[in-house]
């Protein structure tokens, strides 16, 4: 069940070069949330902006909830602002998340695409479930300290063996995060039951090209200028197979990629 | 404090607990906003626009954030009749408050039959025919632009509605609204709900195209209350002079209690809530609650609110 309150902010501090760790205390939504699953955010009360964002739910911890984002348009400008102690709009939890019952899955995440798939690793890691991490970035100044955030909840990717891929060389390997999954895919023995992404539409629409060459399942994480967030605006339409769309709030974020028109996206 | 307001107000053929109603295309077939009111919160919903058949809608993007604002361009995606009366109605009939089903036809015998087949509904307590969309290419704003295709679509839904009380919304995008409010009511409209969004268009100058896929699309939030402000008082005064038991639910830009007695006074019976409810999933009810408590501030009755305007 969704709902709907004033979240009181516990803090907002960046952790990276224009990306913050919101927490917020949330404990019906915290207690409610599934990873790859989003909140919506008021990031102020007045007109202006007038819409509410939707941020991926980075984890939780007690009743808080993690919101990880990057600095990008005049909504995250305003968020970056919110002192400790202010209150902020938030409904969720909403959407559909990661199936995690797939046999060994491989999670590959793209720049902030980390934000859902750490939450998933957590979950993993809860239930002793055996998987594969990637973790591809521009360059390792583009994102949160690669071996560890202290404080504040934020993960410890070294410490869940990412294996990391970096566009510029400076950190994990050389190249695109599909090069990494592309190893993993054949090699010989078991294949991951299922890859979760979340990342750029780039790297999404390879990864699951990727998948489809190696008839593994495949759930992709999709983001699509969206106003409410419960399905009635109908402005998050994602392009389906066979015509039509789909609303990346209600058959979403997370979807089956054998579902996404991907050429029309 | 203030006695309670009586809140009940009669519009459109149709009572209602309160005048607050959620607006057709912000609040989806009502289930998607039930976690977040409680039942009787507001005088009831318009649903989505619906149509004979099933329509996938426009090419994404199809929304875009403006200035106090924001364009879509859905171009009225919808379930199509026969899975609204199979699974959207049932449980929408079982709620309280008032249902009122949008209906959009690309034809005037397209409108008769949407009439005739809603109009048999117990469930359903008023029709509101939308004329005004900005979005489609056929039917839409095409009949909301004259007032003899205005008068034209609705006698022809009125005399299949079976009795249901027709409400016809207007669009802005036209120089007067008044012949149009006029028409609707001629031809048998117990009410009309105005304004719907106003046509418009964002540009990204970087690369130098259209932010929305369909290029134009409408303009909603509060950045648009004070022209509906403004068309609720012209048409509402228009009406009263020629058809006095004809009401105006007034919407647009409606984010607050204050904002909604701003349109009863301006002459409306009853008003919408639209895109607040996108800002808020709960906007709907808090909007009702507000307008209950300034109407007990002023020792007013939402009946007695309406048309009240003091020049």
């Amino acid at each position: 069940m969704s709902i709907s309150l004033k979240a009181k902010v516990m803090s907002n501090q960046p952790v990276g070069p224009e990306i913050f760790l919101l927490t917020l205390e949330a404990p019906a939504i915290a207690d409610a949330a599934r990873p790859g699953q989003f909140v919506m955010l008021r990031v102020s009360p007045g007109p202006d902006p007038l819409l509410a964002r939707p941020f991926s739910i980075h984890g939780v911890e007690g009743g808080k909830l993690l919101i990880l984002y990057q600095v990008k348009g005049k909504g995250t400008k305003l968020l970056a602002q919110a002192r400790p102690g202010s209150e902020l709009l938030v409904w969720g939890p909403l959407g559909r998340g990661f199936d995690l019952a797939a046999e060994r899955p491989a999670l590959v995440a793209g720049g902030m695409g980390i934000a859902p798939l750490a939450f998933a690793a957590e979950r993993l890691e809860e239930r002793g479930a055996a998987f594969d991490a990637f973790y591809g970035l521009a360059s390792k100044e583009a994102f949160i300290a690669w071996d560890s955030v202290s404080g504040d909840g934020a993960f410890f990717l070294e410490d869940w063996g990412w294996n990391g891929a970096s566009e510029d060389g400076s950190v994990g390997l050389h190249g695109l995060v599909t090069e990494p999954l592309r190893t993993r895919l054949e090699q010989d023995g078991e294949r991951p039951g299922a890859v979760l992404a979340c990342g750029p539409l780039p790297m999404l629409k390879a990864v699951a090209l990727l998948c489809a060459e190696f008839e593994v399942a495949c759930q992709t994480s999709l983001e699509a200028p969206m106003a409410c967030g419960v399905g009635a605006c109908l402005g998050c339409a994602i392009p389906s197979v066979g015509g039509g769309y789909l609303r990346a709030c209600q058959e979403g974020p997370v979807m089956d990629a054998s579902l996404v028109d991907w050429k029309k996206i | 404090m203030s006695p309670a307001a009586n809140m009940a107000v009669f519009v459109g053929g149709v009572r209602l607990a309160n005048p607050v109603l959620a607006a057709s295309g912000t609040f989806g077939y009502g289930r998607e906003y039930s976690p977040y009111l409680e039942p009787g919160a507001i005088g009831g919903l318009v649903t989505k626009g619906v149509s004979l058949e099933p329509r996938v809608g426009n090419p994404p993007p199809r929304i875009v954030e403006t200035a106090c604002g924001m364009l879509n361009a859905i171009g009225l995606a919808n379930v199509g009749l026969e899975e609204f009366l199979a699974h959207k109605l049932p449980w929408l009939s079982e709620q309280p408050g008032a249902v009122v089903v949008n209906l959009y036809g690309e034809s005037v015998a397209e409108f008769a039959e949407l009439a005739r087949r809603l109009g048999a509904e117990p469930g359903v307590d008023a029709l509101e025919l939308n004329v005004s969309c900005p979005n489609v290419k056929e039917g839409g704003m095409a009949f909301g632009c004259h007032p003899g295709a205005v008068g034209e679509v609705t006698a022809a839904a009125v005399a299949e509605a079976q009795g249901k009380p027709v409400w016809v919304k207007l669009t802005p995008n036209v120089t007067d609204l008044a012949p149009m409010a006029l028409a609707a009511a001629q031809a048998g409209a117990q009410a009309v709900s105005l304004i719907n969004t106003l046509l418009a268009m964002a540009i990204d100058p970087k690369t130098r195209r259209p932010k929305l896929a369909n290029v134009v699309g409408g303009l909603s939030g509060p950045a648009i209350k004070p022209v509906g402000l403004r068309m609720v008082w012209q048409v509402a005064g228009a009406l009263k002079a020629e058809h006095p038991g004809v009401d105006v639910v007034g919407l647009g830009g409606i984010m607050s209690g204050t904002d909604a007695a701003e349109y009863l006074i301006a002459g409306a019976k009853a008003v919408q809530v639209g895109t607040a409810s996108f800002t808020d999933p709960t906007a709907a009810g808090r909007i009702a609650a507000e307008l209950a408590a300034y109407c007990a501030g002023q020792e007013v009755s939402a009946a007695e609110l309406a048309g009240s305007l003091r020049i």
